[in-house]
């Protein structure tokens, strides 16, 4: 999660770009304590994990989705895997939607 | 007595009724879900049924006339190997009109069979053949020296601004070991292909289409940047640009996995190596001599199979075919973002319409 954090220092004056977290823990004083840790710079939401499945179609954490302006999903990434995890990745997957 | 029998009569008569009635809306239920699936044969036979029961027959038809436009005009490669198929047309609109004729006031199935026949008036419109002019000059580009290439890729981009005469021209200079000036074309051509979108937008109708040929450019010029570094022994470089172009072509191009397996062999890295030519041969597409260097490289990568190489290459690759299938199906990439119930961490209702119109990054997690 860090790295979300990092890229998002490109982002934060840009008005064309959001980011949104949402979790699906269901403990949401474990959630309060984990945020309080983080400090998020960007809003953080919950959601049923049930419900988000089902609308999401995903079955791992983290999942990070790229949505467009147009509100389309363009890219999808499950799992901690090498390819999302670095700012200068997400930054590539937001160029790609912006352009 | 009399009255009584009367009673019995009645009773009778309405459960039958309400049986029909509730089979036809099983029918109904269960067809749309087996679409949902893509399950057409079996979707098919059951919104038939629905159709035939008159409670339902108006919805029944139209399901049916839309699952015929998919497939008339809407499926060509919706999966590997798929096409429209052209026979569906004409019983599409016919479905939907007798959707209509069941009840003339379903406006869905009047939207639908309006257009239907957009559909149906604009097949009708011969499609402007290939322009000659611009033939001769695709063929004039395999030029034998250097400068007269080069000259004739500009010619042929000046009379037509589509970027293939860039990306022809990048695959015959790294043939010919030029790769520095195949990197400098391949790039113009990625600038050429995004002016070109831009400037035709509206010919793609659809955002999906128009954002599937952004990539498609962009994809086809970092792999032959990729591809020139490669041969150029730059294997950093030729990593970034290979990796982008997989990304954009979301792993489907059999040439680019074909690249990166080269690439990871020559890395020393087999592991890797095997599962792009894996992954390069589970895909259709490709030149026949390229499939098959990618087979003898697996060849001499995997060690000797109890069953046989070609017995192990069949199931990998059936395996390979099944989860892709898999993960289309189930992914929602090129859908629209559902609706989701969010809240605030401290459980008020999470308002969304300062998200709207913005590249939204939506990243779930779980704090365990």
């Amino acid at each position: 999660m860090p790295h979300l954090k990092a890229s998002y220092a490109k982002y934060q004056n840009d008005p064309t770009v959001a980011f949104l977290l949402v979790s699906i823990d269901e403990d949401a004083k474990r959630l309060q304590r984990y945020l309080n840790e983080m400090k998020f710079p960007f809003p953080v939401s919950r959601i049923d994990p049930a419900k988000a499945q089902e609308l999401m179609r995903f079955d791992n954490t983290p999942s990070t989705f790229y949505v467009d302006r147009d509100g389309i999903v363009r890219y999808q990434l499950t799992g901690g895997e090498p390819h999302g995890d670095s700012p200068g990745r997400v930054a590539w997957f937001i160029d790609q939607l912006k352009k | 007595m009399r009255r009584g029998l009367l009673t019995t009569v009645g009773v009778v008569v309405t459960a039958a009724g309400l049986f029909a009635q509730v089979s036809g809306r099983e029918q109904l239920a269960r067809g749309k879900a087996l679409w949902n699936q893509r399950l057409s044969k079996s979707a098919i036979a059951a919104l038939e049924a629905a159709a035939r029961d008159r409670e339902t027959a108006s919805e029944a038809h139209e399901a049916l006339g839309r699952l015929y436009m998919f497939k008339g005009w809407q499926q060509e490669n919706v999966f590997p190997g798929w096409h429209d198929e052209p026979g569906f047309r004409e019983r599409a609109l016919a479905e939907l009109k007798s959707a209509v004729a069941a009840d003339p006031s379903r406006a869905s199935a009047q939207e639908a069979l309006r257009i239907a026949e957009g559909f149906a008036a604009a097949d009708a419109v011969e499609p402007a053949p290939p322009r000659p002019e611009i033939r001769a000059l695709d063929a004039k580009i395999a030029g034998t020296s250097v400068p007269d290439l080069l000259a004739a890729v500009e010619e042929r981009a000046k009379a037509q601004a589509d970027p293939s005469p860039y990306f022809t021209g990048a695959q015959l200079l790294i043939d010919r070991g030029e790769y520095d000036r195949a990197i400098a074309l391949a790039e113009r051509g990625a600038v050429a292909s995004d002016t070109f979108i831009d400037e035709n937008l509206s010919a793609y109708q659809l955002t999906g289409k128009s954002q599937g040929s952004y990539a498609r450019g962009r994809a086809t010029a970092a792999d032959l940047v990729g591809w020139a570094r490669f041969l150029k022994k730059d294997y950093a470089g030729a990593t970034a640009k290979l990796d982008e172009a997989a990304r954009l072509s979301q792993d489907q191009d059999f040439v680019n996995q074909f690249h990166l397996g080269e690439l990871a062999r020559a890395q020393n890295a087999p592991a890797r190596a095997r599962d792009y030519y894996l992954s390069a041969l589970s895909l259709a597409g490709g030149p026949p001599p390229l499939r098959q260097r990618a087979t003898q490289a697996l060849a001499a990568l995997q060690p000797d199979q109890p069953n046989g190489f070609d017995a192990w290459l069949e199931t990998e690759l059936a395996r390979r075919r099944d989860e892709r299938r898999a993960a289309a199906l189930k992914s929602l990439v090129d859908r629209p973002l559902p609706k989701l119930p969010l809240s605030t961490v401290d459980g008020r209702p999470f308002d969304t319409s300062g998200l709207r119109g913005k590249v939204l990054l939506l990243n779930f997690f779980a704090s365990w």
